[in-house]
């Protein structure tokens, strides 16, 4: 199966008349980590519940592994993994319980369930909480056990609908190891998010989504390459003068700059890599003693925001 | 920790049939019944009334050799338990899934929706059928302990329970599938099978035309066939005074053979309705 998630023309048509997603159509080829891109109300979550058929399409085609899931949900989601919005667990029932339970539905037998439920909760760190009863469980708890259960029997293709939404900052990071585990395996990831930086850190390919309509789609790498605008975060020893700021900002290349506090700021720079090394000498040069240099995740982020502006 | 992510190694997974799967989830849902407090609740219910009818049956010796009107005390509650227990365990089975979202966890897996929907509707009815044949144990053997004897009536009575109950459990999925909350699907359900229908049948009834067809009057089975012999329609002028004012009282029954079939045909419709109803809807919020 070349592509194991393929959208063509895919339309939804909430009552009323709003349309969340507008003749879409993607491919996702096999093995590839995709991005599915952004902002709140741009049709991502309303793509993936036609896809895990929890909502009917108005029209076009939604298959997965080759199969139709309008036509044929129960085979089109039998080897796929899932986490929609942040789900809700049964409060009576245990991590463990909840594994067997869906782990028998999905149709594993219990050595297997009971060997996966182990290492998927060790995975997402839910281990010491495996015997305890969900109905108290806080939200980041229950996301990672989402995602435990989503790998419990080790589909091709997993679907995730911002994973990381509503997990404090170390359960983000511990969530991302997850991902960039994923990407080392041999699963297709179709993971929808509105964190520039998130999908540029973990995904190879990457879709850009506006108004229910496909934008841009291609690796992550190639998008990047289109990209000259670059945010640069610079941190330095001394406190930053005036003086100092108009330096910076003489540099061939700087279109910008944000104070971040009294030895810190970002730069909007326009340049490739050959510039942007240039620029560090420069600033150097300029006398700046700087501790930091990176370059934030936002290229992404230009790009998206100007294609955003192209489709309006 | 590497090992989890080769996928496919040694794993064999082959998706139920769609049985299975009904009994899986009846299996589940049933837990969800044991370790809620609503379980408790419909004891502490059926306990109180059993103790009470108890008092009150045999501080009045009347049915001290009258097993079928000794029982017949119980069977006169069963309904109101039966609308009870469907309340509590029916009556928001499948709008919880969605108002609860714990829908987004069920649903994206391979089952169909008539699997999960026949599933907690077994669900409901095994445990609600469970609650009254407890209920008829009980009744069952204290009237043996009182009376000294024992009539198969209470046997058919429990059986005509199991029917009503299960067509109340079809009203209340029914009404779950098209409710937005689960507090208004509680409470449209315990008002429709406690009053509405029941005052549905009265109004009829008042008119002088026999409710055949009303779920409510149907399940008046349950009661009347405790009887012996089994009560007939009766019409009976009440006189209101000197005056010559009054009015005629109906007293209808169900006759039992079509009150199985009727509450069949209760069963099935509602069960059709509740399950197109279900498959329509969408996960939206």
């Amino acid at each position: 199966m070349e592509y194991p998630i393929e959208i063509e023309n895919l339309v939804k048509d909430y009552r009323g008349g709003f349309r969340a997603v507008d003749a879409l159509t993607l491919k996702v080829p096999k093995h590839t980590f995709l991005g599915f891109l952004g902002p709140n109300g741009a049709g991502k979550t309303t793509t993936i519940k036609v896809l895990t058929n929890m909502l009917v399409a108005t029209s076009g085609k939604a298959s997965l592994n080759g199969i139709d899931v309008m036509t044929n949900p129960k085979m089109a989601l039998a080897d796929v993994g899932a986490v929609v919005e942040t789900p809700e667990f049964y409060p009576y029932l245990t991590p463990n319980e909840t594994l067997e339970y869906l782990g028998r539905l999905r149709g594993m037998n219990m050595p297997d369930i009971q060997r996966r439920s182990k290492e998927v909760l060790d995975v997402v760190k839910m281990t010491e909480w495996q015997d305890k009863r969900i109905g108290k469980f806080s939200k980041g708890m229950k996301q990672r056990l989402a995602i435990a259960q989503a790998l419990l029997h080790e589909p091709s293709v997993i679907i995730l609908d911002e994973p990381t939404s509503g997990l404090d900052p170390r359960g983000m990071f511990e969530m991302r190891e997850v991902l960039r585990e994923l990407k080392k395996g041999d699963y297709t990831v179709f993971m929808s998010s509105h964190l520039m930086n998130e999908v540029q850190e973990v995904c190879s390919d990457v879709a850009l989504i506006n108004r229910g309509k496909l934008l841009k789609t291609g690796s992550v790498e190639t998008l990047l390459s289109e990209v000259r605008m670059k945010k640069i975060e610079v941190r330095t020893t001394k406190k930053m003068e005036p003086a100092d700021f108009i330096n910076v900002g003489k540099i061939p290349g700087v279109q910008g700059i944000n104070a971040l506090g009294e030895n810190a700021f970002s730069l909007d720079f326009n340049g490739g890599d050959d510039e942007q090394a240039r620029l560090l000498l420069d600033m150097q040069g300029a006398g700046l003693k700087i501790v930091t240099f990176k370059e934030s995740g936002v290229a992404l982020e230009s790009l998206y925001m100007s294609l955003i502006k192209d489709s309006r | 920790m590497a090992d989890i992510y080769n996928i496919k190694k040694d794993l064999k997974v082959e998706v139920p049939s769609d049985v299975d799967q009904v009994f899986l989830v009846a299996k589940y849902d049933v837990l969800k019944h044991i370790r809620s407090k609503r379980l408790m609740a419909i004891g502490v219910i059926l306990g109180l009334i059993l103790v009470l009818i108890t008092y009150l049956g045999t501080y009045n010796s009347t049915y001290q050799h009258d097993v079928a009107g000794f029982v017949g005390n119980y069977t006169g509650f069963v309904n109101t338990l039966i609308v009870i227990g469907v309340t509590l365990f029916a009556g928001d089975a499948i709008v919880s899934e969605f108002q609860g979202r714990t829908g987004y966890l069920l649903f994206p897996n391979p089952v169909k929706k008539s699997s999960l929907f026949a599933g907690k509707f077994l669900a409901s009815v095994g445990i609600m059928s469970l609650v009254i044949v407890v209920y008829y144990l009980v009744a069952i053997v204290i009237g043996l302990v009182y009376t000294g004897s024992f009539t198969e009536l209470s046997i058919y009575s429990m059986l005509l329970a199991i029917l009503y109950g299960t067509a109340a459990t079809g009203v209340a999925f029914l009404i779950s599938s098209v409710m937005k909350t689960s507090t208004a699907s509680l409470v449209l359900t315990f008002f429709m099978l406690f009053m509405i229908l029941t005052l549905v049948a009265s109004v009829f009834s008042l008119s002088g035309i026999k409710p055949t067809g009303e779920l409510t009057f149907e399940g008046g089975t349950v009661s009347d066939i405790m009887q012996n012999p089994y009560p007939v329609d009766t019409v009976s002028n009440i006189s209101m005074g000197a005056g010559g004012n009054g009015f005629v009282l109906h007293s209808f029954h169900a006759d039992v053979g079509s009150a199985v079939i009727i509450e069949m045909a209760w069963i099935a419709v509602t069960f059709t309705l509740g399950f197109v109803a279900f498959k329509r809807r969408e996960m939206v919020s």
